[in-house]
């Protein structure tokens, strides 16, 4: 990997091209990056205080980039259970954000609760180097009470022995609920009216927070004729964490997403203008999001299809392999 | 000079000193077991408490310090730690006494590394191995938490029952207070703060530090806040001029004023509820002194704090726009991290629309930052804790590091809670 060294930072190797393929880990000293679909245990690196770093930096390459050098060559043998345990934490925070739920992909969704107590523990074992001091306080801090399963006893345990090193009490609080979710099949346009125009939109993730809505899933709008009006009409999947309000925007109508159709899609319609069918074909984008969350961007992202399509077959690939976290080992099995 | 360099060593000439105390520990296996995460490395509280104040004394032994360990002091330092060996498993040992007599006693408060390990290391160094003698082991280890646990100092209780008692002679001793407020002194002095900033985070300049204080540069920067709108721009008031605080009467960590609007129950209450209550003085001074502290310049008792008060405010501007000053310092290098944070709150994915109450503190981060640091630096005050030029660095740094996580967490809980209202 190369090293770059500049006024105020030193850069270690290639970083991941988009945030939705980063696994991040906030150092101390640096911040370290893993790129999801890469599957390569050596992360790059920018680190903005060497002093700091230099205490935890050869766990993850060995002595080269403090001594110097202007290559490294991380060699696969030898002890690197800190920087895997660190890749745990980064992979599990990654998949805390932007794990792609999709009940039409057939990507389960995660539990939460596993989650959180597989973070604390993985947490555990990097502390020694990440920036926030109180990490491990906070992490414990987060974790509901899971569902007792023999193939999670094993980590429930180290779960309350590291409880009691920090001296925080476990929650017993009730955990989010994850809905069973209904599979939504395709097609099933609205019956009444006559569709004039319509089309579909993926949606942007960033807009919406994780396992809101169908991560594989289109968004699909039509315009539609009836008795002598036009209206917008919005659907789209839901994934399987419930309760945020959506809407989507098309050109200049914005329609509160606040229906449900027969096939489980959250929907909405909104009266227009019949001059919505004269709008160019490039204005006329749906952007669906979570008005509490993000606002609509403006930029088109043309990548965005096939980056996501990718994410999504990792995350398929990660439940039930047996290298992956016990979190997504056991996506849907609850 | 680029200060990222400043400390890397020539290959062969110098070893992290983590590689170095990785090492060392790890020749010592399982008997340092409790003292360690999963991975055999010493905890960080390990190396924070025992390694570091007791074992390393990089004070006296500067070539032990942070950082790159020269080769010379290599071979020491393993021997240190290695000859340290007997006493750390048996410092270990008792941390496991402790834990179960802490589990059998029913204590929960309190992190058991931060209120254990050094006891534990003093047990060892005085006892030995606890295994062996069962009766005189759990005897003293029951003493220590007795000791550890009795949480003296003042309360909250204590601070009302003062204040409601003698409401007459503090509400005349604040009107005194006040009456004659500091004089002024809009002129810098000679010694100059960003100077000190330039060079804190690598190289903290003493003297200058010393000179700054001599040369009452908090109190001159504190002239300002008597200004229409001086305080509220830095983040301490929502009023146009700071007022006589009143005595007050209870306190909540939910709705605590900032921090000069605050009473003077409220000041105090941070303090006697916190776990370090120990340090504090008695009531009646504690609140006596916070009635004339309340009139001082940056409404603080000591030079040295409001010295650190001035530097963090000049060290802040950075990140409303101002200039970042040179590579390196501490306005740079706070620039950097919030910079930082607007990529990761995009890799974490966190809801870019906020609502009002932490949209405010993003957009006002500085006002956040001196709200906190001011806190920080109060808290130290009343526990006669001064903050040492070579903190801070660590204390202006952590300071946002904390703004930052603290807004981070509301921004979650905020959006968690839109959604529970909005389920149906």
């Amino acid at each position: 990997m190369r090293v770059e060294r500049t006024d105020t930072e030193v850069r270690v190797g290639p970083w991941p091209p988009h945030a939705e393929r980063t696994a991040l880990l906030e150092a101390r000293g640096a911040v370290l990056a893993w790129d999801v679909l890469a599957d390569d245990p050596v992360p790059s690196a920018r680190i903005h205080d060497l002093d700091r770093a230099a205490d935890w930096l050869w766990e993850v390459y060995g002595t080269a980039v403090t001594d110097g050098a202007t290559e490294v060559t991380v060699a696969a043998e030898g002890d690197w259970r800190v920087r895997d345990a660190a890749r745990v934490v980064a992979h599990l925070r990654w998949a805390e954000a932007w794990w792609p739920a999709s009940p039409t992909a057939g990507v389960p969704a995660l539990d939460t609760a596993l989650l959180r107590a597989e973070l604390a523990v993985a947490t555990g074992s990097v502390e020694h180097l990440l920036d926030d001091e109180d990490a491990v306080e906070r992490a414990l801090a987060a974790v509901g009470p899971f569902t007792a399963d023999p193939a999670v006893d094993a980590l429930a345990a180290r779960l309350v022995a590291l409880a009691e090193d920090y001296g925080v009490v476990l929650t017993e609080a009730a955990v989010p609920s994850r809905s069973s979710f209904a599979l939504a099949a395709g097609g099933g346009e609205r019956a009444d009216g006559v569709t004039v125009l319509s089309g579909a939109e993926v949606v942007d993730w960033a807009l919406v927070p994780q396992g809101v809505v169908d991560a594989a899933a289109d968004a699909r709008w039509s315009v539609v004729r009836r008795r002598g009006s036009t209206f917008l009409e919005v659907a789209v999947s839901p994934g399987p964490r419930r309760g945020t309000r959506l809407a989507a925007r098309f050109g200049q109508v914005d329609v509160a997403l606040d229906d449900t159709d027969g096939l489980g899609r959250l929907t909405g319609s909104a009266p227009v203008p019949p001059t919505v069918l004269l709008l160019p074909p490039a204005q006329r984008v749906l952007t669906v999001y979570a008005p509490d969350f993000a606002s609509p961007a403006a930029d088109p992202d043309p990548d965005a299809r096939t980056r996501r399509a990718a994410i999504v077959a990792y995350a398929r690939s990660r439940v039930g392999s047996p290298t992956a976290t016990l979190t997504e080992r056991r996506a849907g099995r609850r | 000079m680029s200060t990222v360099h400043a400390r890397a060593a020539p290959a062969g000439a110098a070893l992290p000193r983590g590689l170095l105390i990785a090492r060392a520990w790890e020749a010592l296996g399982d008997a340092v077991a409790p003292l360690s995460n999963p991975e055999g490395r010493p905890l960080a509280r390990t190396v924070k408490l025992i390694l570091d104040p007791l074992v390393l004394r990089p004070v006296q032994n500067p070539g032990f310090a942070a950082g790159a360990v020269g080769i010379e002091h290599v071979d020491a330092l393993r021997d240190r730690i290695t000859a340290a060996g007997p006493v750390l498993a048996a410092t270990a040992a008792w941390f496991l006494v402790l834990k179960k007599e802490r589990r059998r006693a029913g204590i929960t408060d309190g992190n058991p590394q931060d209120l254990y390990f050094q006891r534990c290391y003093e047990l060892a160094s005085a006892h030995g191995d606890p295994r062996g003698e069962p009766a005189a082991v759990a005897r003293r280890a029951a003493a220590v938490l007795a000791e550890v646990h009795r949480r003296e100092g003042p309360t909250l209780a204590g601070v009302r029952d003062f204040v409601a008692g003698h409401g007459d002679e503090l509400t005349r001793l604040l009107d005194a207070a006040w009456a004659h407020p500091p004089v002024p002194r809009r002129a810098p002095g000679p010694a100059r703060p960003e100077a000190f900033l330039a060079t804190c985070a690598t190289a903290p300049d003493r003297a200058l530090f010393a000179a700054l204080v001599a040369d009452a540069a908090g109190s001159r920067s504190a002239a300002d806040l008597d200004l229409p709108g001086g305080a509220r721009v830095r983040g301490l008031t929502d009023l146009d001029r700071p007022v006589r605080p009143v005595p007050g009467h209870g306190a909540s960590k939910q709705n605590l004023p900032k921090p000069f609007d605050r009473s003077v129950v409220e000041r105090l209450f941070a303090a006697v509820t916190g776990p370090l209550r120990d340090a504090l003085d008695d009531v009646p001074a504690l609140v006596r002194q916070e009635v004339s502290r309340s009139a001082g310049p940056w409404q603080l008792a000591d030079e040295t704090g409001r010295v650190v008060l001035a530097l963090g405010w000049e060290a802040t501007a950075a990140l409303v726009g101002g200039p970042p000053g040179p590579v390196g310092g501490a306005a740079a290098r706070l620039r950097l991290r919030w910079d930082r944070e607007a990529y990761v709150h995009r890799a974490l994915r966190m809801p870019s629309s906020m609502p009002d109450g932490v949209r405010a503190d993003v957009d006002g981060v500085r006002e956040a930052y001196q709200r906190r640091l001011w806190v920080r630096v109060h808290g130290r005050e009343l526990r006669h804790d001064t903050v040492t030029a070579d903190e801070l660095w660590d204390v202006l740094d952590g300071v946002l590091r904390s703004v930052i996580l603290d807004q981070r967490d509301r921004l979650r809980s905020a959006l968690r809670r839109r959604s529970d209202g909005g389920a149906s």
